[in-house]
């Protein structure tokens, strides 16, 4: 190996890091990058030989395993620190890659969200259309009946509203508490079931290894 | 082999516990950049450590706010990250030594049995 075939390792080994770092934020990601960057290079320098920068390289991990340590770490923290459903959701996506109990979680998470999220836009669009928006009882000839829930610009649907105004107060309560209360079922489920030994462990038995001592 | 096998998964736990305190207490003295604390976990310890372990862990004793690191221009044509205790840091790291060192204390006085039969296999 020439040293711009060196210099290529590097680079691509780098590069893949960066990439793989992609959920975190720029300057974070770039600290890491530059960091490891400068741990090569010292642990190269004075003529390196193709097989010493394989031997720093391998020492590393590949940069899939570099990065889930430090992805699993930043995001189990921000999870638990967030008040951002967002970046909460971002993270219980991450679980559900690593386990069952993740897929569960995510799975119900977005359920909360989906449902609650959509009572607050009925609620919004009770007090945009008023008279279209609402749930109607609608009985039948045979006195079976069904409810219709509805929201549009256009005219009511037939049958009788029930409700009414109070489609809009109901629809803001439940839809915010769902959404609230799927947010802290994410964030609990994190803290309580997320451990480390749920996590992938890519240094396996070589992480530290004791070497002389009698 | 399953006694083995759970023996090294023992260890394994166990070596990954201590490598936050080892961290810590090489910074006691000053600041270090990553190789160095590397170096120094290697020359004053029997422990080899895995390099890809020591630089995440790093970054999260910083996002805890146990050490703090800043970028040092250096010779070697690229900057390096040091790393420092923090008060939180140092304090972190003493109350850690603390409960080592009475852990380890009533380890040792638990093993004496079983220091015979370690001594015959290693004379």
């Amino acid at each position: 190996m020439t040293d711009p075939e060196i210099q290529k390792t590097i680079d691509s080994y780098l590069a893949a890091l960066r990439k793989q770092l992609r959920e975190l934020m720029e300057e974070d990601a770039r600290d890491i990058v530059e960091e490891i960057r400068g741990h090569i290079l010292d642990k190269t320098s004075g003529g390196s030989s193709p097989e010493q920068v394989s031997a720093t390289l391998a020492a590393l991990g590949t940069p899939e395993e570099l990065a889930a340590r430090y992805r699993t770490e930043e995001l189990l923290r921000r999870a638990q620190l967030t008040r951002s459903p967002l970046v909460s959701l971002r993270s219980l996506l991450h679980w559900a890659t690593l386990s069952f109990t993740g897929i569960v979680v995510f799975v119900v998470s977005v359920f909360g969200y989906a449902v609650g999220g959509a009572l607050v836009i009925f609620a919004a669009l009770k007090a945009a259309f008023p008279r279209a928006t609402g749930l109607w009882k609608n009985v039948q000839p045979d006195r079976s009946w069904g409810l219709s829930l509805s929201f549009s610009n256009g005219t009511p649907p037939p049958g009788q509203e029930i409700l009414g105004w109070w489609v809009l107060p109901i629809g803001l309560l439940l839809g915010t508490a769902l959404l609230l209360l799927t947010f802290r079922f994410g964030t609990w489920m994190i803290r309580k079931f997320w451990r480390p030994r749920a996590l992938p462990q890519p240094d396996g038995p070589t992480n530290l290894t004791c070497v002389g001592g009698a | 082999m399953v006694v083995a096998d759970s023996a090294e998964k023992w260890e394994i736990q166990l070596r990954k516990g201590s490598l936050e305190l080892a961290i810590l207490a090489s910074l006691w003295d000053g600041t270090l950049y990553g190789l160095e604390i590397l170096r120094h976990l290697e020359s004053s310890s029997d422990l080899v450590v895995v390099e890809g372990t020591v630089y995440p862990l790093l970054n999260r004793l910083r996002t805890l706010g146990l050490v703090a690191s800043e970028w040092v221009e250096s010779d070697s044509g690229h900057p390096r990250k040091y790393y420092r205790l923090t008060p939180a840091g140092r304090q972190r790291a003493l109350e850690m030594a603390r409960v080592w060192a009475q852990f380890s204390a009533s380890m040792a006085s638990l093993l004496a049995p079983l220091k015979k039969e370690l001594r015959k296999e290693n004379p």
